[in-house]
């Protein structure tokens, strides 16, 4: 199949499923009060994303996303970077910081909470603790997949020290790096709406929990609309600058 | 056994006849001429080696005959019948890489065919522990492949191909991954083991010293499309030894073939 | 001194610090209750957290059937048939930027706030990684196996049950020990949004009355739970590829 046919079956099966989602309660196989159907949720939507209020919500998020990141992303590449260009260091942290990463992250909300509070920082600390590990890795792995070949050649041929990381570090590790970027937002979106969602006085995450516990579902079901589509095409759009970035890779 | 079995020239039946095979590839609509015109005749119990440049079409070739892969023209008959499906009664199949199953010991790989056909347990393993006492691994059948070593595996391997006990063997590249020695000491093998079985053999290799060294007869090929372009009797005697790889023969019949490959033309007819 | 000397040094200064900080006043005891402390408690509560930690195991059971039985099947579906998995597999993997956890509003208002409602979460939660790393898997099967066995006269039927199903175990046991992961913290974390039992509820009602004791005894409790179960398939999986040197990938569970 070609490309473009690909997408085009693609683009018809999600016309199948909101298609499902809108005929299941417009045919009354479903009470539209337990689903309502996708067109009412987008209206919902539309019309939830001109109230200021949400407008409000979703700055908060934004900004709890955006300080978790800011803070995370260059923390983590720093001490990956160290870790890989350390050996010593590599053989005493690594199997703790692998123990660490698998341990889930969500658990230890409860403790922030305790110890900041239910307030933005929180949140953002929250956010960079559940981020901060997965960039450290990849960042190690990016540094190790440079290869020891490709340095030498260009050393061999004169190349001095910024231009080795200029033209050979660089390049290798900036596909690993995106690739943790992305990893980066998935991880810190769902700590920062989790955060919102387990206790909280505004953000995206609140609201979605409040709506629920008040069964409004046509407002309930327009928030996750919200917050998937949003999740979505971030992902997608760092998806697709790591292609460009990485199209010599096969 | 061994005198009984150097008199095996003299019945002279037709194991396998490959007459007017043709293979067009097709792969996005793209079609493309693998193999073209080939007709061969392989006595029983022959030693037959294919050489020839790289995607000339031996490994397709070779699995057509094994009923792996269906030509478009053509037909393969092996012991008079045409070669449609694999059929391990007819002919066993040994290929580059052992491809041993790893969750299985070596014997019960090399039982493997057999408990496909629902041989009882006990039946089974008595049949495959003859196999690897054949092939020289009587002490190893416990081991996994990974506890193997490359010759050891393609050793299970060759066990593999023969515990049904078929008439005809295709090996495609069997010793290609192993190191020379190993390698000698498996072209040695493998005639002890065919010498005491009488099995027909078609060996495909890019070794032209092995090829020589092994075969009753060289078919050579030349590329695109893929043609036999010519015949080799090898009328050194058997059993073969090292020491022949020394002789001026042998010389001028590594040298014969080299001069058919490199050669640009397939311009010279059998 | 080695590597693994200077952990064992690492974690126990931790402990003693655990001890010694929040008992000289260095830490208030809201943030880090002193270790003796956390550990009276666990034993002085046994009974209540044994009874939320069985209900909690139990949800967690059922949710693992519905995400592995799930996940492995549709991986197995996807990593065998490329036309399939070229149409899926993007599709799959763009889902798996969303933040699942908003759908748990929506599994409370149509199942209420019970058992059904966490295993609903806790099943979605485990299913796409669990069918991602089956897929890739289910990839690495050796083509060259099955061409093997159709030498040897093997039937379709005969190459699934002798060749791919024993090939595709370790898969299976990867793609277990991440579910079972997954879905232990999907319970979990439903039980500390909105429900009324299970540890996580426990852990989110000793957080809102500021009783930092038990909320560690909580949290230590699933993290050992974690433990176990990872050590558990570990050897499991240890005892299913012992003959195969690198038979699956390693993937560690992206546990949020
Ligand atoms: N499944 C396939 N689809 C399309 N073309 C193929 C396929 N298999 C082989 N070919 C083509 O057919 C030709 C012959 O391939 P084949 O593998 O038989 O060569 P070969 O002589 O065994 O080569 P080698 O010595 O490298 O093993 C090659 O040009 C190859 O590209
Ligand atoms: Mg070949």
């Amino acid at each position: 199949m070609s490309r473009a046919s690909m997408l085009a079956a693609r683009l018809l099966l999600l016309a199948l499923a909101l298609g499902l989602w809108e005929a299941l309660p417009r045919l009354g196989w479903v009470d539209d009060e337990i689903l309502p159907p996708f067109s009412a949720v987008f209206v919902t939507a539309l019309q939830l994303l001109q109230r200021p209020a949400i407008h409000g919500d979703l700055v908060t998020t934004g900004l709890q996303l955006g300080a978790a990141l800011i803070i995370s992303v260059p923390t983590g590449v720093l001490l990956g970077i160290l870790l890989a260009e350390n050996k010593r260091l590599a053989q005493v942290c690594e199997p703790l910081l692998y123990f660490l990463f698998s341990v889930p992250k969500s658990i230890f909300l409860p403790l922030f909470i305790l110890t900041l509070g239910i307030s933005f920082w929180q949140k953002v600390a929250f956010g960079c603790f559940s981020t901060i590990l997965i960039v450290l890795m990849s960042a190690t792995a990016a540094v190790r997949s440079v290869r020891e070949e490709h340095v030498l050649t260009a050393r061999s041929y004169g190349a001095t020290r910024a231009q080795i990381t200029r033209h050979v570090y660089l390049p290798s590790m900036l596909p690993v790096l995106l690739e943790a970027l992305r990893l980066a937002v998935i991880f810190s979106t769902t700590a920062v709406v989790l955060a919102e969602m387990y206790a909280s006085r505004s953000g995206i995450g609140q609201q979605i929990a409040s709506w629920g516990e008040s069964f409004m579902m046509r407002q309930l079901f327009a928030g996750v609309l919200i917050v998937s589509v949003t999740a979505i095409v971030i992902n997608e759009f760092i998806r697709w600058i790591e292609n460009r970035c990485s199209h010599w890779r096969s | 056994m061994k005198q009984a079995l150097s008199e095996r020239a003299v019945t002279e039946r037709p194991m396998i006849e490959v007459i007017g095979l043709g293979h067009t590839y097709e792969s996005r609509g793209v079609a493309s001429r693998a193999l073209e015109d080939i007709a061969l005749t392989v006595q029983a119990g022959r030693f037959t080696v294919i050489v020839g440049p790289s995607g000339c079409g031996k490994s397709s070739l070779l699995m057509m005959m094994a009923g792996l892969r269906r030509q478009t023209e053509g037909t393969i008959l092996v012991d008079g019948r045409p070669m449609l499906d694999p059929d391990p009664d007819r002919v066993g199949v040994v290929f580059q890489d052992a491809n041993l199953f790893p969750w299985l010991s070596a014997i019960d790989n090399v039982a493997f065919p057999l408990m496909l056909r629902g041989l009882g347990r006990s039946e089974r393993l008595d049949r495959a522990s003859a196999m690897l006492e054949l092939v020289g691994l009587g002490h190893a059948g416990a081991r996994y492949p990974s506890e193997l070593s490359g010759g050891m595996k393609q050793r299970v391997s060759i066990a593999r191909g023969l515990v049904q006990d078929p008439p005809v063997l295709l090996m495609d590249e069997p010793f290609a991954a192993l190191d020379e020695q190993t390698r000698m000491t498996m072209g040695e093998e493998l005639l002890r083991i065919w010498s005491q079985t009488s099995k027909t053999v078609v060996f495909v290799t890019h070794s032209l010293s092995e090829a020589v060294y092994l075969a009753d007869e060289v078919l050579v090929m030349s590329a695109h499309p893929g043609r036999i372009i010519d015949r080799i009797e090898v009328e050194l005697p058997r059993p073969r030894t090292y020491e022949m790889m020394a002789t001026a023969t042998f010389g001028q019949l590594r040298d014969r073939i080299w001069r058919q490959i490199r050669s640009p033309q397939p311009g010279n007819p059998a | 001194m080695s590597p693994s000397a200077i952990r064992w040094l690492i974690g126990g200064i931790l402990l003693v610090l655990w001890e010694v900080l929040p008992r000289a006043g260095l830490v208030p005891q809201l943030f880090l209750p002193a270790l003796s402390q956390t550990i009276a408690v666990a034993i002085a509560d046994w009974r209540i957290f044994a009874e939320a930690l069985a209900v909690t195991l139990s949800e967690a059971a059922v949710a693992l059937v519905f995400a592995c039985g799930g996940g492995i099947l549709a991986g197995a579906l996807l990593g065998s048939v490329a036309r399939l998995r070229g149409l899926l597999l993007p599709v799959v993997s763009s889902l798996y930027a969303v933040p699942l956890v908003v759908l748990y509003p929506v599994f409370t208002a149509w199942f209420g706030i019970g058992a059904q409602s966490k295993i609903a979460f806790a099943s979605l939660y485990g299913f796409f990684p669990t069918l991602l790393g089956t897929a890739a898997g289910i990839q690495t099967i050796d083509a060259q196996l099955l061409v093997t066995a159709r030498s040897m006269g093997a039937t379709l039927s005969q190459r699934l049950r002798h060749v791919v199903l024993p090939a595709a175990i370790p898969t299976v046991i990867a793609s277990l020990r991440l579910g079972g992961a997954l879905v232990i913290v999907g319970v979990v974390v439903s039980e500390m949004l909105t429900s009324s039992a299970g540890i996580g509820y426990l852990i989110t009602s000793y957080r809102t009355v500021l009783d930092s004791p038990r909320v560690y005894v909580g949290i230590l409790l699933v993290l050992l739970l974690g433990v176990l179960l990872d050590l558990g398939m570990r050897l499991l999986e240890h005892a299913a590829t012992r003959h195969r040197p690198s038979a699956v990938p390693r993937r560690a569970a992206p546990a949020i």
